[in-house]
C-alpha cells in the first residue's frame, strides 16, 4: 500500500461522496462520536520506518507504524519517541497524531503537537500534501502540520509521520508515594511537588482502583518518573522522600497504567489551572464514588484528570460533565455524546476548516460532531 | 508625530477610499497616533532585512485593546489592506507594507496584563517587550524562554507571528511549545479565543496554526504564555576550534550522548574575529577557527557531571581548549558576544544580510564546507553564527549594498547557501520566518498542492486576503486570488 492507494480510494470516496472511516489498527474505533460512514479506508497496511537517522534524533514513519514498533526501531540507538498515549501499544502513529493522544510523559515532553514535525496528508479532495519537515526547527509556510494533529482525520488521512526523538536517559526510575488524598492535604502536596528540586519525566496520581490493577497497596499513589543522569535521580529520590515514604517500584508500572483502561468504558478528561489540580481530583472522587470499577489518573503538573468508567455509568459521566472544569469526552455510549459533549467543531473557524479541507465531508464524518452536509 | 490627517499635505497624494480611512483611524485612535507623511513613514519603510524597502500608506498607533479592535474594524469597512507590526526587528521583509496598506504599530500595547506566578504563566498585550517580560516574572523565579538575539526589544506578539526561537530553544522549545492562548482580532473584525489558558481544548489546533502565521491571520489581541522555572544552576562552557568541521563533530557528539544543552551554539572565525574588534568582545580567541558556547541549566544535582562528560566531548573532537565560565559575569560576557555578533558584524562593512536555515544536524559539518565553498567561489565574506544544536544556521554576508555587483554577488551566494541547504534535507527557516525575502525559496520545499492547502488555512482566517498581504506563500500558488494587486510581489532589491 502507498500514499498514492490512500490519494486514490479518497479520490473516489469523495467523486462519489461515499463518507470513509479512516482506521489504524483499530485500537481506538470506540472512541470519539458516531462515524457517519459506509466505508471503511485501512492504513494497517501503510507502515513501516521510511528514514531514520539516529545522529539526527529524527524519525520518518507511515501512519500505519505501530508505536511498538517505533520502540523495536529506537531501542538498540537509545532513542526513543516521547508519546505514551494510554491504550494498546499497537495503536498506530497515524491515529495517535490524528487524535493528539498522549500520556503521562506528555508532562515533561509534550504531546503529538509538540513531538511531531512534518506530516504527509491526503486532504478530503484528494490532494496530498506534505507539510513540515525533517528537521526539529522549521518555520517555513504556514503550520499545517498542526492543523492535522488532533483533527481526528476530518481534514485528511495522515499517511506519513515525522517526529523528534529523545535519548534514554542514563538512569530512568520509578517511585511510588502513597498520598493522602483530603483536600487541604492534597492541595498542599501539589503544591510543594510542583515547586519542589525535582524535573520528572511523568507524575501521575492514581486512585486506589488502579494502584490495585497495577499490584501496588490500593490507595490513591503518586507515581514518579526521574531520568537522567545518576547524580540527578539520586537527589531527586532524596527530595521525593521529603512528600513521604517513595517506594521504587519497576518502570513497567507505566505500560500497565497506560493499558490498564478496559474495553467499553466512557472515558473523560477534566483539565483545570494546576494550581487547581487538588479541587479538580476531589471533584472527580467524588462524582465517581460509587461507581463499580471506576478509575481516575491525574497529571498532576499539567493539571488534567482522566476519568475511567463503565459504560452504563451514564449518570456519573453527567456528574463529570458537570464538574468546574474544562471536561472533554474521548468514549461515551452513542445516544449520550449529544447531551453530554458540544462539538468543538462547530464554531464558524473550525466550519470553514472542515469545508475547504474535506469540501465533500466524507472524512470520518461525524467524529467531532461536525455537522452534516 | 503626524498633525491632523486632513491638514498635511501628502495626504492629499491618498487615494479617497485612504483619505477616509485616515480620518476614521485618526478619530479612533487620536491624530497625533496616526502616520502619514513619507518622511514620518521612513522608520516603517523597512525591518531588520536591509534588502526591502517599501513605504505605508499610513501607519496608525492604537493604545487600547478598544482602540486595536476598532482600528481592525474600520479597516474591514474599508477594505484596506493592513500589516502588524512589533518592533519592526524581523529578518524577513515580512512587516513591510505596500503604499496602498497600513501599517498597525503594536508598539504601545505592551502592558504585561497579569502573572500568575503559581500556575507560571502570564497575560500580555502583543507589544510586550520580550525580555521585559522575563524581567517582571523574575521575582517569582520565572521567566519566558524563548529568547531571540532582538529580545531586548523584540515583541510578544511579533513572536507569536513568527513563531520565534532563540539559543535556549534547543532545550525548552520554540514559541509555539510557549503559547497557551490567544485572543485574535480577525481581519473582518471578528474577535476569537484560540487555545485555552485553563485547561485543555479540543477540536482543531487553531492556535497552533496562527502561531507563525506571519501577520496573515490576524493580531493577536493578547497573549497567554507559560512562564518556566529559573534554573537552580547554569554552567556555560567555550571550545574553541582551529577547523570548523571538528566543531561540528562536537554538536553531533554531545547531541547523541542525550545530555540536552540549554543552548548549543557555534560562531565562525569571521564572526569570531568581528565580535573580538567591536565593544563587544567577549574574550573568544581570535586565531579559532570556529568556537562552540554551550550551556548546561537544570536542578543542581548531576550538573557537574554533564558539565564534565561535554567537556570530555568538546575535546576528544579535537577543541584546542575548553574554558568554563568561573562566575555570572564572566558568563554574560561570553554570551554577550554571541547576541551582539550580528551588531558587531556592521564593523565589517555597511550592509549586513542576515539568513535563516535549517539542517539535519548531522549535515553541519558538509554544510559549512559547502557554505564555505560558495562563499569562495562567489567572492563574498560569510560569518556563521548559529544555533548548532537545532541545526540552525544563520550565514550572514557582510557587504557594501551601494555596490551593485557586489550585491549581485551576495544574491547569488544566498541562492546557492539555500539551495545546498534544501538539498541536505533541512529548509529555508528555522525562526525568521518566509516573510518577502524567502518567497521565492517555497516552491523549492514544497509542492504546489502543499503550497496551495497553505493559501486554503489562509483563507480561513483572512479570506479578502488583506493582512498582511503578497507574504509568506507566492501569489502563484493559490488558486483563487482576486485581492491583490499584481504589483505586490514587485519587491525589488533596493
Amino acid at each position: 500500500m502507498t500514499s498514492n492507494d490512500v490519494r486514490d480510494a479518497v479520490r473516489e470516496a469523495a467523486g462519489t461522496r461515499t463518507p470513509v472511516r479512516i482506521v489504524g489498527r483499530g485500537t481506538w474505533l470506540d472512541a470519539g462520536r458516531p462515524v457517519r460512514a459506509t466505508r471503511t479506508l485501512s492504513l494497517a497496511a501503510l507502515s513501516g520506518v521510511v528514514q531514520y537517522e539516529p545522529g539526527d534524533f529524527t524519525l520518518t514513519a507511515r501512519a500505519g507504524t505501530t508505536l511498538a514498533e517505533l520502540t523495536a526501531a529506537t531501542l538498540p540507538h537509545r532513542q526513543y519517541l516521547a508519546l505514551d498515549p494510554f491504550g494498546d501499544p499497537d495503536g498506530t502513529l497515524g491515529a495517535t497524531v490524528a487524535t493528539a493522544a498522549n500520556g503521562p510523559m506528555a508532562y515533561a515532553f509534550g504531546g503529538p503537537r509538540d513531538n511531531v514535525i512534518g506530516l504527509e496528508v491526503i486532504t478530503g479532495d484528494g490532494a496530498i500534501v506534505r507539510c513540515g519537515g525533517r528537521v526539529v526547527k522549521n518555520v517555513a509556510g504556514f503550520d499545517l502540520t498542526r492543523l492535522f494533529t488532533g483533527a481526528w482525520g476530518t481534514l485528511g488521512v495522515v499517511t506519513e509521520v515525522s517526529v523528534r526523538l529523545r535519548a534514554l536517559p542514563a538512569v530512568d526510575e520509578t517511585y511510588a508515594l502513597a498520598i493522602d488524598e483530603r483536600p487541604e492535604r492534597l492541595t498542599a502536596l501539589v503544591a510543594s511537588v510542583r515547586r519542589a528540586s525535582i524535573a520528572p519525566f511523568a507524575m501521575e496520581l492514581v486512585s486506589p482502583e488502579i494502584a490495585s490493577r497495577l499490584s501496588l497497596t490500593a490507595t490513591s499513589t503518586l507515581l514518579v518518573r526521574l531520568g537522567g543522569n545518576a547524580a540527578s535521580v539520586r537527589a531527586q529520590r532524596t527530595v521525593l522522600d521529603t512528600f513521604g515514604e517513595s517506594r521504587q517500584v519497576a518502570n513497567e508500572v507505566w505500560s500497565a497504567l497506560r493499558s490498564a483502561e478496559p474495553a467499553g468504558t466512557i472515558v473523560a478528561r477534566l483539565s483545570t489551572l494546576p494550581s487547581n489540580m487538588a479541587q479538580l481530583w476531589t471533584q472527580a472522587r467524588e462524582a465517581l464514588a460509587g461507581v463499580p470499577g471506576a478509575m481516575i489518573v491525574a497529571s498532576v503538573g499539567r493539571g488534567i484528570a482522566r476519568c475511567v468508567l463503565p459504560d452504563d455509568a451514564s449518570d456519573a459521566a453527567g456528574r463529570l460533565a458537570r464538574c468546574e472544569a474544562t471536561v472533554i469526552f474521548e468514549r461515551l455510549p452513542a445516544g449520550l455524546w449529544a447531551e453530554l459533549a458540544p462539538s468543538p467543531v462547530s464554531d464558524r473557524l473550525s466550519r470553514s476548516v472542515k469545508d475547504r479541507f474535506d469540501p465533500s465531508h466524507v472524512l470520518n464524518p461525524g467524529v467531532l460532531g461536525e455537522e452534516a452536509r | 508625530m503626524a498633525a491632523s490627517p486632513t491638514s498635511s499635505a501628502p495626504v492629499t497624494a491618498l487615494s479617497p477610499q485612504l483619505e477616509r480611512a485616515a480620518a476614521r483611524l485618526a478619530s479612533i485612535v487620536g491624530p497625533h497616533a496616526i502616520l502619514s507623511r513619507p518622511s514620518e513613514l521612513v522608520t516603517y519603510s523597512a525591518d531588520g532585512l536591509p534588502f526591502y524597502r517599501k513605504r505605508p500608506a499610513l501607519a496608525v498607533f492604537p493604545e487600547t485593546r478598544e482602540q486595536l479592535i476598532a482600528v481592525v474594524r474600520a479597516l474591514a469597512e474599508e477594505r484596506i489592506p493592513f500589516v502588524p507590526r512589533g518592533a519592526g526587528t524581523g529578518l524577513s521583509g515580512g512587516a513591510l507594507a505596500e503604499n496602498d496598506a497600513v501599517v498597525i504599530g503594536l508598539n504601545r500595547l505592551r502592558r504585561i496584563l497579569s502573572i500568575d506566578p503559581e500556575n507560571r504563566r502570564a497575560v500580555v498585550e502583543p507589544g510586550a517587550v520580550n525580555a521585559g517580560l522575563t524581567r517582571a516574572a523574575s521575582e517569582y523565579g520565572l521567566h519566558y524562554a524563548p529568547d531571540p538575539s532582538s529580545q531586548t526589544a523584540c515583541t510578544i506578539g511579533g513572536n507569536v507571528a513568527e513563531n520565534a526561537g532563540g539559543p535556549h530553544c534547543l532545550k525548552y522549545g520554540v514559541t509555539l511549545n510557549h503559547v497557551l492562548a490567544l485572543t485574535v482580532i480577525l481581519p473582518d473584525g471578528e474577535l476569537v479565543s484560540l487555545g485555552s489558558a485553563h485547561g485543555e481544548r479540543d477540536g482543531y489546533d487553531l492556535l497552533g496554526a496562527f502561531v507563525g502565521s506571519e501577520g496573515c491571520f490576524g493580531i493577536a489581541v493578547d497573549v497567554t504564555v507559560r512562564l518556566v522555572k529559573n534554573p537552580e544552576a547554569v554552567r556555560t562552557l567555550l571550545a574553541d576550534y582551529t577547523a570548523i568541521v571538528d566543531a561540528a563533530r562536537a554538536v553531533s557528539a554531545i547531541i547523541a550522548s542525550g545530555v540536552v544543552p540549554a543552548a548549543m551554539e557555534m560562531m565562525d572565525g569571521p564572526t569570531i574575529r568581528a565580535v573580538e574588534a567591536s565593544i563587544y568582545a567577549a574574550g573568544y580567541p581570535v586565531d579559532a577557527d570556529a568556537v562552540l558556547l554551550v550551556e548546561l541549566d537544570g536542578l543542581t544535582a548531576g550538573l557537574e557531571e554533564d558539565v564534565a562528560l561535554v567537556e570530555r566531548l568538546c575535546r576528544e573532537a579535537g577543541a584546542r581548549a575548553v574554558r568554563i565560565a568561573r562566575d555570572e559575569t564572566e558568563r554574560a560576557r561570553l554570551w554577550q558576544g554571541r547576541k551582539k555578533a550580528f551588531g558587531a558584524m556592521g564593523r565589517i562593512s555597511p550592509d549586513l544580510v542576515v539568513q535563516d536555515a535549517v539542517v539535519p544536524r548531522t549535515r553541519l559539518p558538509d554544510i559549512l564546507a559547502e557554505i564555505h565553498r560558495i562563499a569562495q567561489e562567489t567572492g563574498v565574506l560569510v560569518c556563521n553564527v548559529f544555533h548548532a544544536g537545532d541545526g540552525n544556521l544563520h550565514p550572514n554576508i557582510a557587504y557594501d549594498a551601494r555596490d551593485a555587483e557586489a550585491t549581485a554577488r551576495v544574491h547569488h551566494a544566498m541562492r546557492a547557501i539555500m539551495r545546498a541547504c534544501i538539498d541536505a534535507g533541512g529548509t529555508i527557516t528555522g525562526e525568521h520566518g518566509v516573510g518577502l525575502d524567502k518567497l521565492d525559496y517555497m516552491p523549492l520545499v514544497f509542492t504546489e498542492d502543499t503550497l496551495e492547502a497553505m493559501c486554503r488555512l489562509r483563507d480561513v482566517f483572512d479570506p479578502e486576503r488583506r493582512a498582511n498581504p503578497g507574504k509568506v506563500v507566492p501569489v502563484r500558488s493559490c488558486r483563487e486570488w482576486h485581492m491583490a494587486p499584481a504589483a505586490r510581489r514587485e519587491a525589488a532589491p533596493v
